[in-house]
């Protein structure tokens, strides 16, 4: 469903993602770990169709980013900590705009978001500047924004990082529901207990190249640690 | 490009800008204020002051042996002496500059000691940077001058001569100027300026929030997430930043004519002004491409920067160099001429002053107006490319090859034939100055195979070239299919009565039949040109050239975006502009849609340049021959000519799909680049 295939970047003669390969299957969440400067977010956009690879090719569901980035994001909700809400609208109003630009039929679109209100308990801020909202509520807004059109496959980048325990735990389940409805999944996280309690499997990536890759007993197992943070520190212990 | 999703940008841009406070303050409170403050609380604030000074005694001081008498009188005239010295201080200057400077005296008396005789030295010192001290400088000395006149009637008396004798010539100065007019003429000179700086500071703010500020707030990324084209975003963003200047120009056009109105009504100062309806539609339109501009700038330099601080350390100097151009228009002696009105944003402040002192020339408005689209053209080209820098909009860096030296992938493009267009416009007005500078009229001839050489085939062939299109793409070197020549014979026959039929409909107009004398006196029987020459150059020469370039090269690239509305239209109108004149503008845009049409209908060049061609060689025939000229344009022959126009074009509808698919042809027409 999202499939990284030897996804390589070059900027200036720097190599910030290198040959990165893995695969994202409908109903699973796989999540891609790595520290600041991993190149997970240069990774990320090439996933999303923003961003052309310099060699490799990124594909999501079936629709190939360098022959069809557009049907590609169609087929994508995308969030990461570089996508924010607008400070002058409201997230209904976002959550408008965002339908309206996924051509999204406009009665749909008007259920859809009165849905995704409910769902994500925004009744009391949803008509509010998003330039008012907490950190939770601007989350819970854009994480509606990358769920309102109902894409086959979800990126989200570190939708959990600053956020309360409630918010947190609440969008964690809201990701579960999602896989449960059969769409893939690609989470990044740095809180690496989300990553052991939601994820099917695990990419590690450091310095723009995947270290390991699969379910978290098996990471665990191959690099001989007890935790996944164990591992995790031990894996990139190793590539330094 | 989608125009919904376009719509859908532009909505949600100008919402969330009329909800910022800031822009909204500088594209709508701004202007509303600074006029009526210009006009009336700066004009009142002079009024008053020189009321004041007027009612006000001059301070006086009086150093050396001043004549008595010469004291006296300037004491008569609301004058004090505040300061009296027997003899010349040592440091004349410095002492009086001391006391003007600490504002205790406004004006120094100084006459040298020991001075004696039939003709004494006075000096009157002052300030003339000090209101006061200047207004009381004038005083004294008209004083003085007087006092002088009446010292000399003394001495013609003393001599047995009449008084009159000491006023040889009764000599007075009159201005023919009121100070109406002088106050409009100083407040026109400055209001120009300041419409295009308060235009630039709207467009300065809108593009800077919805680029760099975009970019800032993350919001950039979020909607690049989204299935749209980068152009889409360019597109909406853009129309959303001209909406905003055009905004501010109404403001600015709606708060002057109030203020004017209102001034009108209390004072004299506005009876210079012109500023009706019409001249407020023609500031307007000389606004708009002003607007269209900046905006296009200032989102293609806005977009490079990555916070809303570097933004406004790039758009900076960009509003200097606005600045710079509006202050060219204030500047004494510096008056709208063919050359100037070449000149960016400095032909816009120029026009708008000879618009308001009512001195605008159609001629140098229609050539500021094209010129400065065909600026703006080329400042949407820029924002575009810009625009589909991915490192620009994600990483703020500035991959300035990729932005300039790109190379083209597309062939010809809309996008890259607006380009053309617009680099084409200025090629042509900057090229035809020194070629009329250099050019006789005898040597009239040189100069059309200079200009259609020149301006027309080389520019379309190289931008072919350039592109890599095939030249049998670019120019639709191919020929009709059989329906189509039938078509093409016909439209031959009957084209002309289409430049005839808007010929006869413009020659109600004043200015057209001026510039139909003109052309009638260069090229009819009394200029250099034979009859042979005259069809070769004036007929043959611009149908292949001008072809070539307008349903060649931009025709094909507006075919490209799949809409036959736009690639007619566009074209025609491109065709128009280059024509200059703006009633020849009229009429060869009207042909260019014939042209056009027949051109895009059939996929070839040919029926267009047959047209031209007895087009423009039979107004050659009819300047020599007036005697078939009544027939030519006779109410039935006109009617008959343009019955087979229609059914040429008829007959040209669709004949060129056949062969485009012969040629496995897109329907939007061939425009591929060479397959190396």
């Amino acid at each position: 469903m999202i499939e990284a295939q030897g996804l390589t970047k070059r900027y200036a003669g720097v190599e910030a993602a290198t040959d990165v390969s893995f695969r994202v299957a409908k109903g699973e969440v796989v999540g891609l770990l790595g520290p600041n400067g991993a190149g997970k977010t240069t990774v990320l956009r090439m996933l999303a169709g923003i961003l052309t690879p310099s060699s490799g090719e990124a594909t999501v569901d079936g629709h190939a980013a360098s022959t069809d980035a557009f049907a590609l994001k169609r087929s994508l909700g995308f969030l990461t900590g570089d996508t924010a809400l607008y400070q002058r609208l409201s997230p209904r109003e976002v959550l408008r705009y965002f339908g309206r630009l996924n051509s999204m039929e406009e009665g749909l679109l008007k259920s859809r978001i009165e849905t995704l209100v409910q769902s994500f308990q925004m009744q009391d801020f949803a008509d509010r500047p998003c330039g008012k909202l907490s950190a939770g509520q601007k989350q819970r807004a854009n994480v509606a924004r990358a769920f309102l059109h109902d894409p086959p496959a979800l990126i989200l980048d570190e939708p959990t990082t600053a956020l309360d325990v409630i918010t947190g735990r609440f969008l964690l389940n809201a990701i579960r529901e999602e896989r449960g409805r059969g769409k893939a999944i690609l989470f990044s996280t740095h809180v690496l207990g989300d990553a052991e309690t939601l994820c099917d499997r695990v990419v590690l990536l450091h310095q723009g190249r995947v270290l390991d890759d699969g379910t978290v007993p098996e990471v665990i197992a191959r690099s001989g640690a007890r935790t996944l943070t164990d591992a995790f520190l031990s894996r990139i212990g190793e590539a330094a | 490009m989608r125009p919904l999703i376009v719509w859908h940008i532009f909505r949600k841009d100008l919402v969330e800008t009329f909800r910022d406070r800031r822009t909204l303050f500088t594209t709508l409170v701004l202007p509303l204020v600074v006029y009526p403050l210009l006009f009336t609380a700066v004009g009142s604030f002079t009024s008053n002051k020189r009321q004041q000074v007027e009612a006000t005694p001059a301070r006086v001081a009086v150093w050396g042996p001043v004549p008595e008498r010469a004291v006296e009188a300037v004491l008569k005239e609301k004058a004090t002496v505040v300061d009296r010295r027997a003899s010349v201080p040592l440091h004349l200057e410095a002492e009086a500059q001391k006391a003007v400077g600490d504002k205790t005296v406004d004006v120094v008396l100084v006459t040298p000691d020991g001075a004696v005789g039939p003709s004494v030295p006075v000096k009157v010192y002052a300030d003339s940077t000090q209101f006061e001290s200047d207004a009381m400088q004038d005083r004294v000395l008209k004083v003085l001058r007087k006092h002088t006149a009446v010292l000399l009637e003394e001495r013609m008396v003393a001599l047995g001569q009449p008084a009159i004798s000491a006023r040889p010539l009764q000599v007075d100065e009159e201005d023919l100027s009121n100070p109406a007019r002088r106050a409009a003429s100083v407040v026109g000179s400055i209001l120009p300026y300041m419409v295009l700086v308060l235009l630039a500071s709207a467009a300065f703010y809108s593009a800077l929030d919805m680029t760099a500020g975009e970019k800032e707030r993350g919001t950039l990324q979020t909607l690049l997430t989204a299935p749209v084209h980068a152009v889409e975003v360019v597109a909406g963003k853009y129309l959303a930043v001209v909406t905003m200047t055009l905004v501010a120009a109404l403001a600015n056009i709606v708060s002057l004519g109030l203020a004017i109105g209102r001034i009108l009504s209390a004072d004299a100062t506005g009876q210079g002004f012109h500023m009706g309806p019409r001249v407020g539609l023609a500031l307007f339109l000389t606004l708009l491409p002003a607007a269209l501009l900046l905006s296009s700038l200032f989102i293609a330099v806005g977009v490079l920067a990555r916070t809303y601080k570097e933004g406004q350390s790039y758009l900076m100097p960009l509003l200097l160099l606005v600045v710079f151009a509006a202050v060219g228009s204030t500047l004494p002696g510096v008056e709208l001429t063919p050359v100037l009105a070449l000149v960016p944003l400095t032909n816009v402040a120029l026009l708008m002053r000879e618009l308001l002192s009512g001195r605008a020339t159609l001629f140098l408005g229609t050539e500021v107006i094209i010129s400065s689209f065909a600026y703006a053209a080329m400042g949407v080209v820029l924002a575009a490319r810009v625009f589909e820098t991915e490192q620009v909009l994600l990483s703020g860096e500035k991959p300035w090859k990729d932005i300039f030296s790109r190379k083209a992938k597309g062939g010809l493009t809309p996008i890259n034939t607006l380009f053309f267009v617009a680099l084409l416009v200025v090629v042509v007005f900057y090229g035809t100055v020194p070629l009329m500078l250099a050019v006789t009229k005898e040597q009239v001839g040189r100069a059309i195979v200079m200009s259609e050489l020149g301006f027309f085939l080389l520019p379309a062939l190289l931008w072919a070239l350039l592109l890599r299109v095939p030249l049998k793409d670019a120019f639709q070197l191919r020929l009709p299919t059989r329906r189509g020549l039938l078509g093409t014979l016909l439209l031959a026959c009957g084209g002309w009565a289409v430049g005839l039929a808007v010929g006869s409909v413009l020659s109600r107009f004043q200015g057209a039949q001026d510039y139909s004398e003109q052309l009638g006196e260069l090229l009819g029987k009394n200029g250099p040109l034979s009859m042979t020459m005259a069809v070769l150059l004036v007929g043959l020469l611009p149908a292949v050239c001008e072809e070539a370039c307008f349903r060649g090269v931009v025709l094909t690239g507006l075919a490209r975006s799949g809409s036959r509305g736009l690639a007619v239209v566009g074209s025609a109108l491109a065709f128009g502009l280059f024509h200059i004149n703006p009633y020849h503008v009229a009429a060869a845009t009207t042909l260019g849609l014939v042209l056009g049409y027949a051109a895009y209908e059939s996929r070839s060049l040919l029926p267009g340049v047959l047209m031209h061609f007895v087009n423009n060689g039979l107004q050659m025939v009819l300047l020599r021959m007036p005697q078939v000229r009544g027939f030519f344009e006779s109410f039935v022959v006109v009617g008959v000519g343009l019955l087979v126009t229609v059914l040429a074009l008829w007959l040209l509808r669709g004949s060129g799909k056949k062969a485009a698919h012969d040629a496995g042809l897109s329907p939007h027409g061939p425009a591929g680049p060479v397959r190396a």
